[in-house]
């Protein structure tokens, strides 16, 4: 489904990756490993098509990104930032705004306070304001935002990071069957949720 | 209602000796500003002294195509002065500032004095030149907080932006609450003055016209008129500057390029 073919990317005179190739197929979990620095999160950002490819291909369904256009592509490729961005106001904001975007008009949606209780976060989350919510509450905010307009796949940078054992089970447990590109660190979680591994660095 | 009194070179150096107060005060608590203080009094006495002798035979040819060059010139020199002090800047922002002030301040200019003061031509240079400089001066001022608050939004607020993108915002989609709070901040000075003025200060402008021997009431019509073709030109200004900038820094594929924002010290 989704193809990028031969990327190359250098950064400040150091060649992160070259040539890399990678295959998403509905369904399946790509998971991304490599040392810290490698460039794990920056392959993520060229896959969501939020920095220019230097070099190399992207595609989804065959047809590719240019063709797509920009917001096209993320409303169907949808990136998950790393940590936990704080915005202004309260989640149910987010939520509104997300709603109202152009590209999500046609999607079919799931219930993203729903999904949110299966990640362990109770109902009150959304009219919290952002400021005073954890690390590890705004991550699976985001992340049912995202999970809630259906992407076709999900970018997902260490997801998990900021969560306890139980959470992180109750996650992957609302992820799977999901086609995603998933970056990790943890060796066992990549085990419990890849198809394919890609190793950079 | 008596004509101006006139003021010689030697009361113009009186005047500026009150200026040799503040360097006093500037060098006894350190304040470090004397320089600055003496080249801003120079420039202010040399530019003014040269609008003065500008003016004349502008006023005299009484002619649009040198109302235009002068226009152009001022538009000119504003669009970088609006860029100048900024915190952060970007390579086209002068190009930004220009096109906003010829849009928000020119569009003004000529409603205000074809329409509102009903100047016959309306291009009178005695009517037209000071008015596009006042809307200038304003307007600059309120650009250049646009600018900073637009550019810092974008810089420090990178991570929001690019969560709306990732789900498929598009630059617009994005930004809109980054350009509102630009204009919102480039209206606060005009805003601070409109509710401030008469009760705490007698404006610039009407202090002129009323030293000039112009009767009081018809002074206050005119400042009335000019702070709501301030206000005016202002958030026309605001959000056509603001609305280029921030676009500038999104590239055809709705991407933030945050490498494009210059940050000065």
């Amino acid at each position: 489904m989704l193809h990028a073919t031969s990327i190359t990317h250098t950064f400040s005179g150091r060649t992160l990756f070259s040539g890399l190739d990678l295959e998403v197929r509905t369904g399946e979990v790509v998971a991304i490993r490599g040392p810290s620095g490698c460039g794990k999160s920056v392959l993520l950002r060229l896959l969501a098509g939020l920095d220019p490819l230097q070099s190399g291909t992207l595609t989804l369904d065959g047809k590719p990104f240019d063709h797509w256009g920009g917001p096209a592509w993320r409303a169907e490729v949808v990136w998950v930032p790393q940590g936990a961005t704080v915005f202004e106001g309260v989640p149910e904001d987010l939520l509104a705004r997300v709603g109202q975007l152009a590209q999500q008009q046609e999607r079919p949606t799931r219930n993203p306070i729903a999904l949110a209780e299966q990640m362990r976060l109770d109902p009150g989350v959304w009219t919290r304001p952002w400021a005073v919510l954890s690390g590890g509450e705004r991550q699976r905010i985001t992340l049912a935002i995202a999970l809630s307009r259906s992407p076709r796949v999900l970018l997902l940078d260490e997801p998990t990071a900021a969560l306890d054992e139980e959470s992180t089970q109750a996650v992957e447990a609302v992820l799977a069957g999901q086609t995603a590109v998933w970056v990790t660190h943890d060796s066992a979680q990549c085990d419990r949720v890849a198809n394919q591994v890609v190793r950079l660095g | 209602m008596s004509g101006p009194l006139p003021i010689s070179a030697t009361q113009l150096a009186l005047a500026a000796a009150l200026v040799g107060i503040n360097g006093l005060l500037s060098l006894w608590l350190g304040l470090g500003l004397g320089k600055k203080l003496v080249i801003a009094s120079l420039r202010a006495v040399v530019q003014l002294t040269i609008l003065g002798l500008i003016l004349v035979p502008v006023f005299a040819a009484n002619h649009p195509g040198v109302v235009a060059v002068l226009v152009v010139f001022m538009l000119a020199i504003a669009g970088r002065e609006a860029v100048g002090r900024t915190k952060r800047t970007t390579k086209t922002l002068p190009l930004a500032a220009t096109a906003a002030l010829l849009i928000g301040c020119g569009t003004t200019a000529l409603l205000g004095s074809a329409a509102v003061i009903q100047v016959e031509p309306f291009w009178t240079p005695q009517y037209f030149i000071p008015l596009f400089g006042m809307l200038l001066g304003n307007s600059l001022t309120g650009l250049a907080l646009g600018f900073d608050s637009a550019l810092a939004s974008l810089d420090e607020g990178r991570a929001r932006i690019e969560t709306l993108l990732g789900l498929g915002a598009t630059w617009w989609e994005a930004s809109r609450p980054v350009v509102a709070d630009a204009v919102r901040t480039a209206m606060i000075p005009i805003l601070n003055s409109m509710s401030a003025v008469g009760l705490v200060t007698i404006p610039g402008m009407m202090t002129g016209q009323i030293l000039g021997g112009t009767e009081p009431g018809l002074a206050s019509r005119y400042q009335i008129l000019i702070l709501f073709l301030i206000a005016a030109s202002v958030a026309l200004g605001a959000i056509v500057g603001t609305v280029i900038a921030v676009r500038a820094l999104f590239d055809g594929q709705h991407r933030l390029r945050v490498e494009r924002i210059i940050r000065r010290s």
